[in-house]
């Protein structure tokens, strides 16, 4: 694939993941979606520049803030619009929420509890190693996870176990509604990784050829049995914390105008009309995308809620046959 | 049959299955070189080496996690937790992850672990490693719970711990480790949610759990001295928890006591009891009786840790008053 090719898919993928994460977030000011929806809009470069360059039996642990990870590894943008929705249909037929849904076909994870995957990503990588496979488990997280003793406890695990784990730190520069100057003592994060052994990198998250290079660069040491790379991907969340958070109380405009001049996706676009592509291209790309994903809403709106049995099936195995 | 004590019974029973099934590998702090606190795993290392037999940092978060994480893709891990008490480092891994998975993926995903860590009094350890935690996971939905008191007991729900699919958390006693009794030879499993008649009796029902079974079995000879004739029951899982054989017993004995070493506030003791008084309502003479660990932390010391939870005097008393 060229470079152009390249890049012209990294975008139609940015473009799902913006429009998804738009209708989202008209989904929750509207009461459809409930509670536990954590905007993505923003830091779409990171999910989709690191997820491109995965296979599908790459292991993917993500956050509360999962939509755009799990569609960048595969998920269906009709599973997870469910799942949002609590619909059954959901990657995890809708009794998961936004915050937490397992996509095993996908090999995709996530959860709400801060600095959690660390550990986990650790333990599959683990089972990778002694399978002998090359497959990787790759962790996403925020800044504010880097405060956590599962954070620590998981990095160091995998350091001195040479576990074939990747850590992406998605620094969006807020912990809720606390900046990270105020609660990360050090200027990268990515410095924290030092303290393991690791060549902590901190990379461009509003670029996604960046993210893609340097992950690149880490999956060739990952999968050749040379321990765990840490990457920090600068990064801003152009909604808030949550969908409908108080904004104004944290940060100003001015800010937020000064990160959505470096938009992921005007970013990649621009550089795709210098590499020739049209305006008219890109717009009916545009366009073809986000009809398509209102389609897919649309989809989502028809199914059904679970039933109370449905809430409480699989609870555990049952007893006899586990 | 073989004769063994408690410990020994973890030791041979964890490699069999290590040698049964290459999936499975044990992982906590110094379970290799030092095989073990007790030595429960003494010689392990040497067998099965580093990769089966991990020596884990003094980091429970990340092994608790980590053993969650290797069992999504096919190990069987047997996560070491030294002492109950340091299970709230990994609660937040077992409880909203590793409990949870099955569920979240729909019951596409499972979680084979074994959490194996030990409770109680009798290392003279004090508040931060003497603790009776149990009651906090029965509160779980999706995670087992057992509590053997025997070597046998050990040895078979330990070796259906490690075959099951679903995750279990399995409580040792420290006052067990070196406590003998009959293994039976061979591939010898445990059903969770089989409880066990310890001691068959007539008078009185004493359900008890882990070093209390003991502890009950010792009332009970003293009160057949005095002509009272105790049944001990053994839940031996806390969940699943064999209802009917509490049931059972409590219609014919007509009286019931219910011991643990962990406080009765808020905890399985009361379970059991209501369990007792919603299905035997009708026979049971007096309402049951609970003798539990008092609430404190546990105190520093020979006596105090021992005067602080149950022994068979306070389960002997108890029972001599519901027959008064």
């Amino acid at each position: 694939m060229s470079d152009n090719e390249q890049l012209m898919e990294l975008y139609t993928q940015l473009l799902v993941l913006r429009h998804f994460d738009e209708f989202c977030y008209d989904l929750k000011m509207k009461d459809l979606i409930m509670n536990g929806f954590h905007p993505y809009s923003g830091q779409e470069a990171v999910a989709v520049g690191v997820c491109s360059l995965l296979r599908e039996d790459d292991a993917v642990f993500s956050t509360h803030r999962p939509q755009g990870h799990s569609i960048a590894k595969g998920s269906s943008t009709r599973a997870v619009f469910c799942e949002m929705l609590g619909r059954r249909g959901g990657v995890s037929q809708g009794i998961g929420g936004p915050m937490q849904w397992i996509d095993k076909p996908h090999n995709f994870f996530c959860g709400s509890i801060v600095g959690s995957g660390l550990p986990i990503a650790a333990g599959v990588a683990l089972a990778f190693k002694r399978q002998a496979r090359d497959s990787v488990a790759v962790c996403f997280f925020g800044d504010g996870a880097s405060n956590t003793g599962a954070f620590h406890e998981g990095m160091n695990l995998a350091a001195i176990w040479k576990l074939p784990a990747l850590y992406i730190c998605e620094n969006n520069q807020y912990g809720e509604a606390m900046p990270v100057q105020e609660f990360v003592p050090v200027s990268r994060i990515s410095q924290r990784a030092t303290s393991y052994g690791l060549n902590g990198v901190s990379v461009d998250g509003m670029d996604v050829e960046a993210v893609m290079n340097a992950t690149a660069d880490a999956l060739e040491q990952l999968r050749a049995g040379q321990g765990p790379v840490f990457i920090e991907m600068v990064t801003y969340r152009f909604r808030g914390h949550y969908g409908g958070d108080p904004e104004h109380t944290y940060r100003s405009r001015e800010e937020i105008a000064v990160w959505r001049n470096r938009d992921p996706l005007t970013l990649a676009r621009t550089r795709l009309l210098a590499r020739g592509y049209s305006e008219e291209t890109l717009d009916d790309l545009e366009a073809s995308v986000r009809a398509e994903i209102e389609e897919d809403m649309e989809w989502a709106l028809e199914q059904p809620f679970p039933t109370v049995e449905q809430a409480t099936d699989h609870v555990m195995i049952p007893l006899g046959q586990d | 049959m073989a004769r063994m004590s408690y410990r020994d019974a973890i030791r041979e029973t964890t490699a069999e299955e290590l040698r049964r099934d290459d999936s499975v590998y044990l992982i906590g702090e110094d379970v290799g070189r030092w095989g073990n606190l007790f030595g429960a795993s003494a010689g392990l290392l040497e067998e099965f080496g580093p990769e089966r037999i991990c020596d884990s940092p003094i980091s429970e978060a990340a092994m608790t996690g980590c053993a969650i994480g290797s069992a999504l893709y096919g190990m069987r891990p047997i996560a070491e937790i030294m002492y109950i008490d340091f299970i709230t480092i990994a609660m937040d891994q077992m409880i909203n992850h590793g409990v949870k998975y099955h569920q979240l993926s729909n019951g596409q995903v499972r979680v084979p672990v074994v959490f194996r860590t030990q409770g109680g009094v009798g290392m003279r350890n004090s508040s931060q490693h003497s603790q009776s935690l149990e009651n906090w996971f029965v509160n779980v939905p999706g995670l087992i719970v057992a509590m053997p008191s025997t070597p046998a007991d050990l040895c078979g729900l330990l070796r259906s711990a490690v075959r099951s699919d679903n995750p279990v958390l399995l409580i040792e006693h420290k006052s067990l480790y070196f406590t003998r009794g009959e293994v039976p030879e061979g591939d010898y499993t445990i059903p969770f949610g089989v409880a066990d008649i310890k001691r068959a009796g007539e008078d009185v029902t004493i359900i008890a759990t882990s070093w209390m079974v003991l502890q009950a079995l010792a009332a009970a000879r003293t009160l057949a001295d005095e002509g009272i004739s105790c049944e001990v029951i053994d839940p031996r899982t806390l969940w699943p928890l064999d209802k009917q054989a509490l049931i059972d017993s409590v219609k014919r004995t007509k009286h019931c006591v219910v011991v643990t070493e962990a406080p009765a506030e808020g905890g399985w003791s009361g379970e059991a009891a209501s369990v007792v008084h919603e299905h035997c309502f009708a026979e049971l003479r007096k309402p049951v009786r609970r003798v539990c660990g008092m609430r404190t932390g546990i105190p520093y010391g020979t006596e105090l840790e021992k005067a602080v939870v149950p022994d068979a005097s306070w389960i002997g008393d108890a029972a001599r008053e519901l027959l008064a």
